[in-house]
């Protein structure tokens, strides 16, 4: 494997460990919240990804893997729409 | 870091959308316009932010730099899922200011952080979308913006010690304008919640100053020889 191709393996990896491994503890802000009392005051909003999860699948791992690698090809489609805008 | 809607009060939150937006349009039309008329390198901006040095005459090069870009904001994006344990029952994940701004200057990397909130706020819902102004204040602004003239100004004296001041500050400056922010919409009071704020957010920083620290080191090997 050449070194482009790890530019790009290395996010989908840190994805993948990610949806295997990553801390469901929740983050500072919300642990100011919670021990502060104002954790209520949130607004939950719902989109199509809401928690780092994929709608229709049920396996929590290739949810948050799926979710994850959409994030990641919407960035890659969003500055190709802006690259393309420039030409 | 990602402040939900509901804790901030509406017309601070309105105030900052329109402080983003207007930050955004000024930074994106100074990159398009440096990305169309480049023929020099781009890339590799070590303390030297490359617009303004250009020349006329559309290359190749604009097209290099906006790949760049979108993978700086994929691994932006990818770390930011990563939440690491922190002390009791609390999490915490790079924000990746420093690393976007130290490898693509300081109006990309607000550009960069920029995208990935909204993409987050949009898709996500982390982070809420009123509260979007907020958070790209905070993470983008503060966070990748105003750290990189900190990276800047300790550069000549060595790069690890300017990661870390840039760090230290992006993480602590932040999580201070948060704190300002809730409080002015009287959400928490300043006083009580600073010292709790301050804490957790230092062992962040240092966690942000490690992770940045390899990641750069990483991601400056592996592109270097992909410049051809």
């Amino acid at each position: 494997m050449n070194k482009k191709t790890f530019v790009i393996t290395i996010p989908i990896l840190v994805v993948l460990l990610a949806s295997l491994f990553a801390s469901k503890r929740p983050d500072t802000l919300e642990t100011i919240a919670i021990n502060y009392g104002f954790k209520g005051q949130a607004k939950e909003i719902s989109s199509l990804f809401t928690g780092y999860s994929f709608p229709f699948i049920h396996n929590q791992f290739m949810s948050s893997f799926c979710a994850g690698i959409m994030g990641l090809f919407i960035i890659y489609v969003l500055y190709k729409v802006v690259k393309r805008f420039v030409k | 870091m990602h402040i939900p809607d509901g804790f901030l009060n509406n017309n601070l939150a309105g105030c900052f959308v329109v402080g983003a937006l207007g930050m955004l349009g000024y930074c994106l039309s100074k990159i398009l316009k440096a990305a169309t008329i480049f023929t020099g390198a781009l890339m590799g901006n070590n303390g030297n932010s490359n617009i303004g040095s250009a020349s006329f005459g559309f290359s190749d090069n604009a097209s290099k730099y906006f790949q760049n870009l979108a993978i700086i904001a994929i691994w932006v994006f990818a770390f930011q899922m990563f939440n690491i344990p922190i002390q009791s029952a609390t999490s915490a994940h790079l924000i990746g200011g420093v690393f976007a701004a130290v490898l693509a200057g300081p109006l990309e990397g607000f550009v960069i952080m920029s995208s990935v909130l909204i993409l987050q706020g949009l898709f996500f819902s982390d982070g809420g979308i009123l509260a979007l102004g907020a958070n790209i204040f905070n993470m983008a602004f503060v966070g990748s913006f105003l750290s990189y003239y900190i990276y800047k100004t300790f550069l000549n004296k060595n790069h690890y010690l300017a990661v870390f001041a840039a760090c230290l500050f992006s993480v602590l400056t932040a999580s201070l304008s948060c704190l300002i922010e809730l409080s002015i919409s009287g959400t928490v009071s300043f006083l009580t919640a600073f010292e709790d704020m301050m804490n957790m957010h230092l062992i962040v920083a240092l966690l942000e100053t490690g992770i940045t620290l390899v990641l750069l080191k990483i991601f400056k090997n592996l592109t270097r020889d992909t410049d051809e």
